[in-house]
Order: structure tokens, then C-alpha cells, then sequence
């Protein structure tokens, strides 16, 4: 390594830390909030009359009293386990259901010149331009009233998928654009399948658009709450997100509680990630395979 | 003969087939919006009550939904045939249920004197909408002074010598305030408004967000807030939870809900909200939150829905749900129980209730919040008097009335 | 010409199928206008009945002998049903105290008067809700609520209840339960035999003439006498439609003058026995607000200009269904005859393999998007509230008028004497809020998430996996609480954030109190959001990059930034333009933030189209008015969407 390449490193180091406090400071207070034990959001706490360094010491997050009171109860007053379970499924099949969908249909807008390609493109793009204020009733009507889907994993998968979709195809378009088409021309020399060149090929190649539109539909149905506290029937049915708002009431809140089911509804999502970023990190040595 | 005889057979299973079937046809559900103790209690009366009528063949489940899809959810629901046999909700959405149609069922026909006479004073009238009843009045909160016993020793009488006393335990710079509630709330705010004789609706539904007396109890927060200088800036609920534990707030407004949220070795007691001098030594009457019991209008077993609900606002029922469920039940009845009675807590909202009054339940009450909040903060602020933000708020609200109450 | 080679030609067919369309289509219209003829005309009749029956009881419960009056009520109920064949049933209710003063129904025990049994409940209900509507309109002042019960049970019979006031109070209702045998309406198909059959056969013999003369037709010639033809049979159908229709309702309002007189000669029978007394105009036919329409006078005269104008009503919203028809029908001659019907065709099997792949996703997208968004937009047309949900569609429709209100109304700012004060509940207002609040987060997302990918993806950086799992923490993490500790980050007093301005030596700022400081909280809350989702997408982007490029640059000496502006951005280009495009359209619609945030702070200056069209539609509850916001939204998505996606195109041509 090169010294300027040393000093660059240094300096992005620098940058980055910077960058990355300013980015969990906020969630240093939820977690503060989390493991006081308490159910009180924390408030600066200053002296009479109070100097820097007072000031600097109310702001950093941390808690009176560190307690793992909140996990516990959260983990043992209501079922979240299975309400973790129950959102797991739902997101898994919405990621499977999602990421499917959206590949074949962003295959054929990449490689495919037909009619109405442009037309159903836009298509995709303008069913997240209706906002979702009034989609609730019809939603209902046509999940629980006619596909009688209700209480379902099904009737959550089908919205939340459908939901995911345009992002998917639109992104996992732009990709495969990006996949010279003489890869798979050479391919079809060889006498390879259309089946064969879309698993075997494309796919691999696109690995990181995959990724991230996984990714993004795992969240779509891991973090939605108002369509499944409508949709289910059973408390035993409930995902997690629906779980989290019981701690939200019309009075009063336990946000130490809400607190806590949110850093433990959100490790799932982290630790997808985790395993996800090896399709994310530099990618410059696959791409002898391209150009 | 045989074929007579397997006939024969074949009907008895099917009549015990048909007989099993009636007798789990009446499965009641019921939707709440409870969780910790007040969930346990009530699934303890529920479980109590299908002890009771088991061999009436009626079963009731129960279902927990969270507050915040609560209401939307038997709005989507309810008036398209799903939905429970019987819920609970507050009445503030009473008056939109009955006007949008299809959800609640009006139980008058049902009422005989004896039930009518069971509840607590007020209680009713929440359930009662243009003239009929809707539901039976389970519960009800209200706010009323909560104070920190190492801070004040004798809870103030009057709002002279809540100024005072407030006063004397406020230091702003280091973030004490002797009173801490959420003042820019209309909800909490009512309670002040109500000692003037103000009032959100009047005569019947008209809207008065400006009535003179409105514009006094504002004059008098205004007073508060700027010159005594008792309150703190922007507070949410969430602020005075905390500051309160924090030892911050040495007297706060709030409800029964707020006691769940006092954290572990924070000492406090309950008092009845002050009489304001301004008014005239009025007490200050806090709005009531009323949770009722409705029968769903998509039941399959009414008759069956309402004898839960009545079972529900019994006495019998009303001692579980107040003593484990820590709820202040609407059953008079349970308030001579002696637990309910010896209990400080119970006891002082229910001091509260003889000045309280019931939370209008028009649908148009929902269209006044935000226009009511936003004067509010208008005039903490010091961006408008009251009397413009208000008449503002009162063009505002009547505006969107109008453009409920259309005619054909 | 044989049939088969007629049909062979794409306009022959477009005819014959506009043809077949609009007739039909037509002639459904009829059908239905002549159902609801006959239905007025029943429920007009039975209603008569029961306000005549109502002011019986009314005055027999007002009588100074009241009980003795309340049991001449048998009589009267019992004269009124053999002097009506058809009427099937009558009960008096009186719903104050629940008793069931009088019925002819069977399935009713006596003796009455006698109090309502446990499984009457509904009749009680029914009391109560006449009761309550009438108080109801008149303490507001207006007729929204309906003061008659019309229940139609099937198509024969029908059911009125009518309540009769005691001192100012509804005590009560007359119900009449009739059944008329009515002839089963069927569409006239003789003469949508004629509409679709008299111009294909003109047209085929013009064709034929054409073709005896050894030449074809020009295509234009051929299609304008086929819309001449299609134009001239459907005037002619709907000319006879609307004459029958006129007839018709002439001859209705003739017979219920009869049921009138008829009426008034029982009312006159019987009025002896409670004392009633028939005013000298006509107070029983009404509609369902209790309002006199005064077709039929108090002596049984028809009122020639309220007659008419019932009918104009009819014929305006008549001919409104018939000028659809015509243009589904003239739309579908068109189409087939401009040969569109067999491009169609040849291109779905041209491309049935791409359309396969497509196929699931976009059946996915119509079944969930596609009707509720006709929803949407139906709704949009109509003032629903909460209030009059349950009206029909006709009743509530409005038209453009949401429309004209919202893009109407251009009074921004207003005050007096030089005293300008912004109308923070005004569209453009609002619109130009949220046209800022898109432009500032989706800059701040993008620019924020691309530096920090490329500083991410330096070749050899350590540790860059830890900051990548840290930073991705704002996605990860539910939104509600952190906008929440945002929310408290930003307090006045107890925030962190002031606490952090104050140790540089800076003031306390009140966040919430100025509509520029607050909208400062919304964006560094969203932006804080929303850079993850474009890192990581950018991220994803770089990916597709091929090492070659920059192996090349490197050779011919490029410097960083020339090999970021020409090979890096163009690269991500494919990426990165659509999640523009679409986090454009989310931040517009993101609901969330602003309503946790600083909620729309001060005085809703700081609402975007999104929170103020949640506002109108669950705070306060116009439906309607809250569909049309949610469009106005839609369409200017969609004219940002076409124009974006054409710069796009221009660029992708130059690159």
C-alpha cells in the first residue's frame, strides 16, 4: 500500500467515523432508552448554572441505570416470539414472492422489445404515485371480503410483494441494462436454454441488484403494521411491527418498552444485511466476466 | 326395515351432529384495546363469564388490537359484516360510528330501569346518541392533580395557591417546573376551559370554540405560561413523564394512565384538580373519557352480545376489572366494595368524577383538534390574542361542520 | 358478399360490434330508467298511504280522548286495508314507550295495543332512528338526514314507514307494506335488432354497390358511412327511448293522482273516527325529507311545471347514460375499424414470450392497484363523508367541484392594510412545501448515500463492513421510534440539540415555532432516514461496473474525478436514475415523518399534500374532497414521472 494511499485511508477513517456517530447518535438514545429499565424518553438533565462541560456530559447518550428490564418483560409479557415468527414467514415469503416477480417481468422490460414496454413500465412507477391514505377500505375488500384472505399469511404476502414490486423491477431493469447482451448471445451459440441463461447467467451476474431488491422487500414486509392489525384476527397471527404498537396506547406510551422491541425487531434486518453486503462489496474483481 | 333403521341412525348422528353445531354456534368475539393488566383482568372476566355459560353453549374470545389500528380496523370491518360481536372503545368515536352506520347497535330497546340506574352519574349520557343508547358505559378516566410527595406536601385547593406553590418550586433555567401538563392539548386544556363554564358544543351540536368563556380559561393558561411562568415550553405527554420521574415536574394534570408510566421510587399522591378564583371559585372540570361496551350491528347473536356486555358492566365484573385491572369501572356499585373504597388511588378519581363531564361524542368533535391545537400553540406563542386565534378556529371548525352537515 | 367476408373487413366488424354494444347497451339504460319508474311510481303510492295513515294516528294520539282514539285506530287500519287491495300489511307503532298500537301483518299476535316483544327490537330502532333524523335536521337546519324508511323488499314489494308527530315530536310511524305484481321488465330487443341490424345491412349493400362497380371504397369513406350509420340508428333508438319514457311518466303521474284521490277518500271515511283533518294541499307526497314535491295537488290536480320538471331530471340523466353507450360504441368502431383489433392481436402472439414474463407481476399490480385506485377516483367525484356514506353513488355525485375547490382557490396570502398573512391551509401552499421537501431530501438522500458508497467501496478499506452495518442502522431501525427521539432531540429546552448549540456558544432555537426552522426538523429527520436506502442501492450500482473501465482511465492518466464524471456516473446512470425517480415519488408521499415530527408545525405551515389529505380524510372525515387531494397528488406524480422518464430518454439516445 502506497503512502498516499495510507493518507487517503486516514482520511476516509476520519470522514467516515464522523459521519457514522452522526448517523447512530439518535439511536444511541434509543437504545439509552431501552436499557434504563425505564419508560421515560431521557430529557437533557443540567445543573444551576452550567458549563460546557456539563452541557457536553447531558448530551451524550447514556443511562442512569443500565437494566435489561425492558427486554425481558418485552420478550415475556407477549407472545413476540411469535409474533417475530409470524413476521419472518410473511417478510420471507414477500421477499421470495417480490424478488421473483420482479425479476421475470425486469428480464423482459431489459431484453425484450415489445409493445407496451415503455407503457408498463410506467405502470409500475405510477401505482406508488396513488397515495396509500385511501387504499385501506379497498385493500380490505378485495383481501378479506373477496379473496376471503383474511387472517392470512397469503393476504399480507400478495400486498406486501405487490407493494415491493415496481422498486424491484425498476431497479433490477436498470441493472441487467448494465449486463452486455453478447454474453448472452454467445450463450445461445452454445445452445443454451432461455431458462438456462436467465438462472445461469443473468442472474448470477445481477447478484447485487438481487440483493439489494431482496433487501427492500424483506423490509416491506417486516415493517409494515397497519394492513396486518386489520387483516388478522388472532393475536397468535399478529407480526411484530403490530406487536411493537401495543406499547403505544391512546393515553399513554411505554416507550422503554417500544424501545426495546424496536432494536430487537430490527437485528433481523441488520443481520440480513450482514449476510447480504458480500454482494455489495466490490464487486471489481467479478468483472473480468463483463465487458 | 333395515334401511329404516340406518335412517333412523342417521338422523340421531345428525341430530347430535346438528345439536354440537348449535351449541358452538354462539361463539362471541370481542375486541379491546388492552394490554398488561387491564388485559389481564378482563380476560380473567371474560374467562369467568364462559364458566358461567357453558352450558348455555355460548364461548367468548377475546382480541387485543393496538390502539393506534384500532379504530381504523372496525371501520374497515365492522360495516362490511366482519368483524366482533361486542367491543370496546371510548365514545368519542360514538357519534361517527352512528352517522357513518352499519357498526354500533342501539341497545335503548334492550335498557330496562334497573341497568339504567347501575351506573355512575354521566356515564349514559356518553353512551347516548341523539337520544338513544348505544352502549353500557364500562369505564372511565379522567385527569386530576398528581403530585410528588417530597415536592408538595399539601396539594393546592385553589388556583391561587396552585400559582403560588408552583412558583416557589419552578426553576426554569435548570428545568424545574412546579406544574407540568399537556396544556397545548384541548383534551387536558377542557378541564380549564369547563371551570369558565366554556364548552366545546353549544346549544346541541353547534360548535363554540370561541365562546366568551373559552377565551377567559385561555386568558388565564396564557397567564400561566407567561407570566407566572409555571409551565414549560412545547410539552408532550412524553415530556411529562419524564420530567416527572426525573423529579422535574412537581405537580402534574394527568389520568390514571399516567400512574402505569411513574417510574420505580418516584412517591406521589392524587388530589382533585384546583377550584379556579378566576372563575369564580369554579372547580375545574376535566373532560371524561368514557369506554363503552357496543354490540357490533354485523353480530349473529345479539341478543347473546348484549348480555355480555351486560355482564361486563356488572358489579360482579366491575370489581375485577377496577381492583386488578386498575380501571375506574362505571358500576356505583363497585365503589362500596371496600378494596375499591380503602384504595387512595380509586378513591381520589372518583373524587374527581363529582366535577367532571362527559367528552362531547359528535363526530364533529374530531374536526375540532387540530384546529384547536393549532390556536393554542398560536397563542402560547404569543402569535395571536386569544380571542383571534380562536374566532379563527371557530371559522375554521365551522367551515368543515358545514361540509359534514350538507343537505340534500 | 357473403357475411363471412363482410366481416373480414375490419370496419364491417367495428360496426357491427359498436353497433351491438351501444344497442345493447342502450337498451339496458332504458330498462333500468323504465325500473325506476315504476319503483317511484310504487314508492310515491305507498307513501301517500303511510303519511295519510300517520296523520290518522297523530290525531288520535293528539285527541283529548286519547286511549279511546288510539283504539279506534283498529278501525282505521282496518277500513284501510280491505279499501286497498294491495296493500299487504299496516302497523302503528308507537316506539316512545315500544307498543304496537295497531297491525294487519299476520305474523303480529294481538291484541293490540300490546308492547313490543324482544324480537321486534328492529321496530323499536326504526322508531327511534325517525325520531332522531327529524331532531337532527331540525336542530341543524338542514335535510341530510332521511325522515321516511323506504325498504324495498323485492321487486314487487316495498315498505314504508312515516312517522306522525305528537307535539312537535315524532311519537311513532305509520308502516304500509305493499305488493304490486309488476310485469318483469325486459329490454325491448326488437328494436336493438333494428339499431344493429339496419345499418350493417345499408352498409353491406353500399359496400356491394361499390363492388358491382368493380372498385373499393376508401378506407376514410367506408368508416365515416359507417359512423353515419351507427350515429343515425342510435339517434333513432334513443329518440324512441326518451318519447316512451315521457309517456310513461306522463301516465304514471295520472294514475297516482287516482291513488291520491283514492287516499283522500279513505282519510275522508275514516277521519270521523279520530278527528282528523285533511289541510286543503297535498301534504302526503313527499320525498324522503318529508318535502312536498307538488306534482299532485290538493285536489288531486296535476301541477304541469313540477311534473315537467321531474321529467327533465329523468330525460338529462337518461340521455347521460345514452351518450356513454354512443361512445363505447363509435370507441369500438373505431378501433376494430382502424384495424387496431388485429394489430392487437398479431403483436400478444408476436411477443407472448416477453408478455409471459411480465404476465404475473402486472396481474399482481391490477388485482391490488387497479381497483382501488377506480375507487380513489370515483370517490373524488362525489362529496362522501362520513355522514352520507351509505347514499348512492347518484346522490352523491358532484362532479369536478372537489376539483375546482382545490386548484380553484388561489388566495395564498391574504390580510388587510399591507398586513400579509400566508394561508397555510391553501393548496399551492401546501404544494409548494412539498415540492421543497421532495427536491431537499431526495438531494440530500442521494448525494449523502453516493459519496458515501464510493468512500465505502475504496479498494482495501478496512473496517468498511462494520461502517457499513452501522450506517444502515437509520433504515433498520422502526421509524416511529426514531422519529420520535428525534422528535425530543429537537425540544426547546430538554433537547440535545440546543444543549450541542449551546456549547459552541450559540442560543436556544424554538424548532417548532417558525415554518422554516421546522421545516429544517423534517428534513435532517428524513434525510437522516432515507441515505441508507440510496447507499445501499449505489452500492449495488458499483457493482455493475467492470474493472477494465477504470484499468483503462488509469493508463491514459485520467484523474479521479474525470474517472468518477466518466465512467462511474454513467455506470450507476441505470441504477440510479429509477431509485431517484421513485424515492421522488415517496418523499412526496412520506406520510410518516412530518406527522411525527413536527406535525405539520406552526399552524400547518409545514403540511405536504400527503399529511393534509390523511387530515381532511380521518380528522375531518370528507371523504370525497380527501379522494380528489389524493389524485390532484397522483396526477402531478404522473406529470413528473412522463417528463422525467423523457429526459431520461433524451439522455440515454446521447449516451
Amino acid at each position: 500500500m502506497s503512502a498516499a494511499e495510507n493518507r487517503t485511508h486516514v482520511m476516509l477513517h476520519l470522514a467516515l467515523g464522523a459521519f457514522t456517530l452522526f448517523a447512530i447518535y439518535p439511536i444511541l438514545w434509543v437504545l439509552t432508552l431501552a436499557f434504563s429499565g425505564g419508560q421515560s424518553l431521557v430529557v437533557v438533565d443540567l445543573p444551576a448554572d452550567p458549563g460546557a462541560l456539563d452541557r457536553l456530559r447531558s448530551v451524550l447518550p447514556w443511562p442512569k441505570t443500565l437494566s435489561l428490564q425492558n427486554f425481558v418483560d418485552v420478550l415475556t409479557q407477549e407472545p413476540f416470539a411469535r409474533w417475530l415468527f409470524n413476521s419472518a414467514i410473511v417478510a420471507g415469503l414477500t421477499t421470495l414472492l417480490g424478488v421473483f416477480l420482479a425479476c421475470t417481468a425486469a428480464y423482459a422490460f431489459s431484453r425484450f422489445r415489445f409493445p407496451g414496454r415503455r407503457t408498463g413500465m410506467m405502470m409500475f412507477l405510477v401505482s406508488q404515485m396513488f397515495p396509500g391514505t385511501l387504499m385501506m377500505v379497498p385493500l380490505f375488500i378485495i383481501i378479506v371480503k373477496w379473496l376471503h384472505l383474511g387472517n392470512t399469511y397469503a393476504g399480507l404476502v400478495i400486498v406486501y410483494a405487490v407493494t415491493a414490486i415496481p422498486f424491484c423491477v425498476w431497479m433490477l431493469k436498470g441493472y441487467f441494462d448494465t449486463i452486455p447482451v453478447e454474453i448472452e448471445e454467445s450463450a445461445i451459440m452454445d445452445g443454451a436454454t432461455p431458462a438456462t441463461i436467465f438462472f445461469r447467467i443473468i442472474l448470477p451476474l445481477a447478484k447485487p441488484a438481487v440483493a439489494v431488491t431482496a433487501l427492500f422487500s424483506f423490509m416491506t414486509g417486516w415493517n409494515e403494521f397497519i394492513l396486518a392489525s386489520i387483516f388478522m384476527d388472532e393475536e397468535t397471527a399478529y407480526t411484530a411491527p403490530v406487536g411493537l404498537r401495543f406499547f403505544v396506547g391512546g393515553f399513554s406510551s411505554q416507550w422503554g418498552y417500544f424501545a426495546a422491541g424496536s432494536i430487537i425487531v430490527s437485528l433481523p434486518v441488520v443481520a440480513l444485511f450482514y449476510y447480504l453486503q458480500k454482494y455489495l462489496i466490490s464487486g471489481l474483481t467479478a468483472g473480468g466476466v463483463k465487458g | 326395515m333395515k334401511s329404516k333403521l340406518l335412517v333412523a341412525a342417521m338422523a340421531a348422528i345428525a341430530g347430535v351432529w346438528a345439536a354440537q353445531a348449535s351449541a358452538a354456534a354462539t361463539a362471541l368475539t370481542v375486541w379491546h384495546a388492552y394490554r398488561g393488566l387491564e388485559k389481564e383482568a378482563f380476560e380473567k372476566v371474560v374467562a369467568t363469564y364462559n364458566r358461567k355459560m357453558a352450558g348455555k353453549g355460548v364461548e367468548v374470545t377475546t382480541l387485543a388490537v393496538p390502539y393506534d389500528a384500532y379504530a381504523d380496523k372496525i371501520t374497515a370491518a365492522v360495516p362490511r359484516g366482519k368483524g366482533p360481536d361486542v367491543f370496546i372503545f371510548a365514545q368519542d368515536r360514538l357519534g361517527g360510528w352512528v352517522e357513518g352506520g352499519k357498526t354500533v347497535e342501539p341497545i335503548s330497546f334492550y335498557l330496562d330501569d334497573a341497568t339504567r340506574g347501575q351506573f355512575l352519574p354521566t356515564m349514559l349520557d356518553a353512551m347516548t346518541y341523539r337520544g338513544t343508547v348505544y352502549g353500557l358505559p364500562l369505564n372511565y378516566k379522567s385527569i386530576t392533580l398528581i403530585y410528588n410527595t417530597k415536592l408538595v406536601k399539601t396539594p393546592p385547593a385553589t388556583s391561587g395557591e396552585l400559582v403560588k406553590l408552583a412558583r416557589s418550586l419552578t426553576d426554569a433555567p435548570v428545568g424545574k417546573f412546579g406544574l407540568v401538563y399537556a396544556y397545548n392539548d384541548y383534551y387536558y386544556h377542557a378541564a380549564l376551559q369547563n371551570a369558565f363554564g366554556g364548552r366545546a358544543f353549544d346549544p346541541g351540536p353547534k360548535p363554540t370554540l370561541n365562546a366568551p368563556e373559552n377565551i377567559a380559561a385561555m386568558d388565564l393558561l396564557l397567564r400561566w405560561a407567561n407570566t407566572d411562568r409555571i409551565l414549560p415550553a412545547e410539552p408532550s405527554s412524553a415530556l411529562v413523564t419524564s420530567l416527572f420521574n426525573e423529579g422535574k415536574a412537581a405537580m402534574v394534570f394527568s389520568g390514571p394512565w399516567f400512574l402505569g408510566e411513574i417510574a420505580a421510587g418516584v412517591d406521589y399522591a392524587l388530589a382533585p384538580l384546583p377550584t379556579i378564583d378566576e372563575a369564580g371559585g369554579k372547580p375545574m372540570r376535566p373532560w371524561l373519557t368514557i369506554e363503552g361496551v357496543y354490540v357490533s350491528q354485523s353480530s349473529a347473536h345479539k341478543d347473546h352480545a348484549y348480555e355480555l356486555a351486560r355482564y361486563l358492566a356488572s358489579e360482579e365484573a366491575g370489581v375485577v376489572l377496577t381492583v386488578e385491572g386498575r380501571q375506574l369501572h362505571a358500576n356505583k356499585a363497585v365503589y362500596a366494595h371496600k378494596e375499591v373504597a380503602d384504595d387512595p388511588v380509586l378513591a381520589a378519581f372518583r373524587k374527581q368524577l363529582d366535577n367532571a363531564t362527559p367528552m362531547p361524542n359528535f363526530a364533529e368533535m374530531t374536526v375540532m383538534w387540530s384546529p384547536a391545537t393549532t390556536a393554542m400553540n398560536t397563542i402560547v406563542r404569543g402569535a395571536a390574542t386569544p380571542k383571534v386565534a380562536l374566532d379563527k378556529a371557530q371559522a375554521s371548525v365551522e367551515k368543515d361542520i358545514a361540509a359534514l352537515r350538507k343537505g340534500r | 358478399m357473403t357475411p363471412r367476408s363482410l366481416l373480414a373487413q375490419p370496419v364491417a366488424l367495428g360496426l357491427v360490434l359498436g353497433a351491438l354494444a351501444a344497442a345493447l347497451l342502450s337498451e339496458w339504460f332504458f330498462m333500468q330508467a323504465r325500473d325506476e319508474l315504476l319503483a317511484d311510481r310504487q314508492q310515491r303510492a305507498v307513501v301517500m298511504q303511510a303519511m295519510a295513515l300517520g296523520d290518522q294516528v297523530a290525531a288520535a294520539e293528539a285527541g283529548e280522548a286519547s286511549e279511546a282514539g288510539v283504539d279506534r285506530l283498529a278501525g282505521v287500519v282496518q277500513h284501510w286495508s280491505q279499501r286497498f287491495a294491495d296493500i299487504a300489511s299496516i302497523r302503528i307503532v308507537r316506539s316512545a314507550d315500544a307498543t304496537l298500537l295497531a297491525s294487519t301483518d299476520a305474523n303480529d299476535a294481538g291484541p293490540f295495543p300490546r308492547r313490543l316483544a324482544r324480537e321486534e327490537k328492529a321496530l323499536y330502532d326504526l322508531g327511534q332512528t325517525l325520531r332522531a333524523n327529524a331532531e337532527t335536521n331540525a336542530a341543524e337546519g338542514v335535510f341530510r338526514k332521511k325522515q321516511l324508511d323506504v325498504v324495498r323488499l323485492d321487486r314487487t314489494r316495498l315498505r314504508v314507514a312515516a312517522p306522525y308527530t305528537v307535539d312537535g315530536e315524532v311519537r311513532g310511524f305509520a308502516q304500509v307494506q305493499q305488493g304490486v305484481p309488476a310485469a318483469p321488465i325486459r329490454p325491448d330487443l326488437g328494436r336493438a335488432a333494428l339499431v344493429i341490424g339496419l345499418p350493417v345491412v345499408v352498409f353491406a349493400l353500399a359496400m356491394m354497390a361499390w363492388r358491382r362497380r368493380g372498385a373499393r371504397a376508401p378506407p376514410a369513406v367506408e368508416l365515416g358511412l359507417a359512423a353515419v350509420l351507427l350515429a343515425g340508428a342510435l339517434y333513432g333508438q334513443s329518440t324512441a327511448g326518451l318519447r316512451e319514457l315521457a309517456d310513461r311518466h306522463q301516465a304514471y303521474a295520472a294514475e297516482l293522482a287516482q291513488t291520491y284521490n283514492a287516499i283522500r277518500q279513505a282519510f275522508d271515511a275514516t277521519a270521523s273516527l279520530t278527528g282528523a283533518v285533511a289541510g286543503g294541499d297535498n301534504r302526503w307526497d313527499v320525498d324522503e325529507y318529508l318535502r312536498p314535491l307538488g306534482v299532485i295537488g290538493g285536489d288531486g290536480s296535476l301541477q304541469r311545471a313540477a311534473l315537467d320538471a321531474t321529467l327533465d331530471i329523468r330525460e338529462n340523466h337518461l340521455r347521460r347514460s345514452l351518450w356513454s353507450a354512443a361512445v363505447l360504441g363509435a370507441g369500438l368502431l373505431a378501433f376494430i375499424g382502424l384495424g387496431y383489433g388485429r394489430r392487437l392481436r398479431q403483436t400478444l402472439v408476436e411477443h407472448r414470450i416477453a408478455y409471459g414474463y411480465v404476465t404475473p407481476a402486472i396481474a399482481g399490480m391490477l388485482v391490488l392497484v387497479f381497483f382501488p385506485f377506480v375507487y380513489g377516483v370515483t370517490l373524488s367525484f362525489t362529496d362522501t363523508t362520513l355522514f352520507n356514506e351509505n347514499l348512492s353513488l347518484r346522490e352523491l355525485w358532484i362532479g369536478l367541484k372537489n376539483y375546482a375547490v382545490i386548484l380553484g382557490d388561489f388566495h395564498v396570502v391574504r390580510g388587510t392594510d399591507g398586513d400579509w398573512v400566508v394561508n397555510y391551509q391553501n393548496f399551492y401552499w401546501t404544494l409548494f412545501i412539498t415540492v421543497m421537501w421532495t427536491v431537499c431530501n431526495v438531494a440530500i438522500g442521494v448525494s449523502v448515500g453516493l459519496v458515501l458508497a464510493l468512500a465505502l467501496n475504496t479498494k482495501g478499506l478496512r473496517f468498511s463492513n462494520v461502517y457499513r452495518v452501522l450506517l444502515i442502522l437509520p433504515w433498520a431501525i422502526p421509524n416511529y421510534i426514531t422519529a420520535l427521539t428525534w422528535r425530543g432531540m429537537f425540544h426547546k429546552q430538554y433537547g440535545v440539540i440546543n444543549q450541542m448549540i449551546q456549547i459552541f456558544g450559540g442560543e436556544p432555537v424554538s424548532w417548532f415555532d417558525t415554518a422554516f426552522t421546522s421545516f429544517l426538523t423534517g428534513i435532517v429527520t428524513n434525510g437522516w432516514l432515507s441515505f441508507p436506502f440510496m447507499m445501499v442501492i449505489t452500492l449495488g450500482g458499483l457493482q455493475s461496473i467492470p474493472q477494465s473501465a477504470y484499468e483503462a482511465a488509469y493508463v491514459e492518466g485520467a484523474t479521479r474525478w474525470q474517472q468518477f464524471r466518466h465512467i462511474t456516473l454513467p455506470y450507476l446512470k441505470p441504477t440510479l436514475i429509477p431509485a431517484i425517480i421513485i424515492s421522488v415519488v415517496w418523499t412526496f408521499n412520506m406520510f410518516n415523518i412530518i406527522y411525527l415530527v413536527s406535525g405539520g408545525e406552526p399552524a400547518g405551515s409545514n403540511e405536504i399534500l400527503i399529511t393534509q389529505a390523511y387530515k381532511i380524510a380521518f380528522e375531518k372525515y370528507q371523504y370525497g374532497y380527501a379522494a380528489a387531494y389524493s389524485v390532484v397528488i397522483f396526477m402531478l406524480l404522473l406529470v413528473y414521472g412522463v417528463f422525467q422518464n423523457r429526459v431520461t430518454r433524451a439522455t440515454e439516445a446521447i449516451a
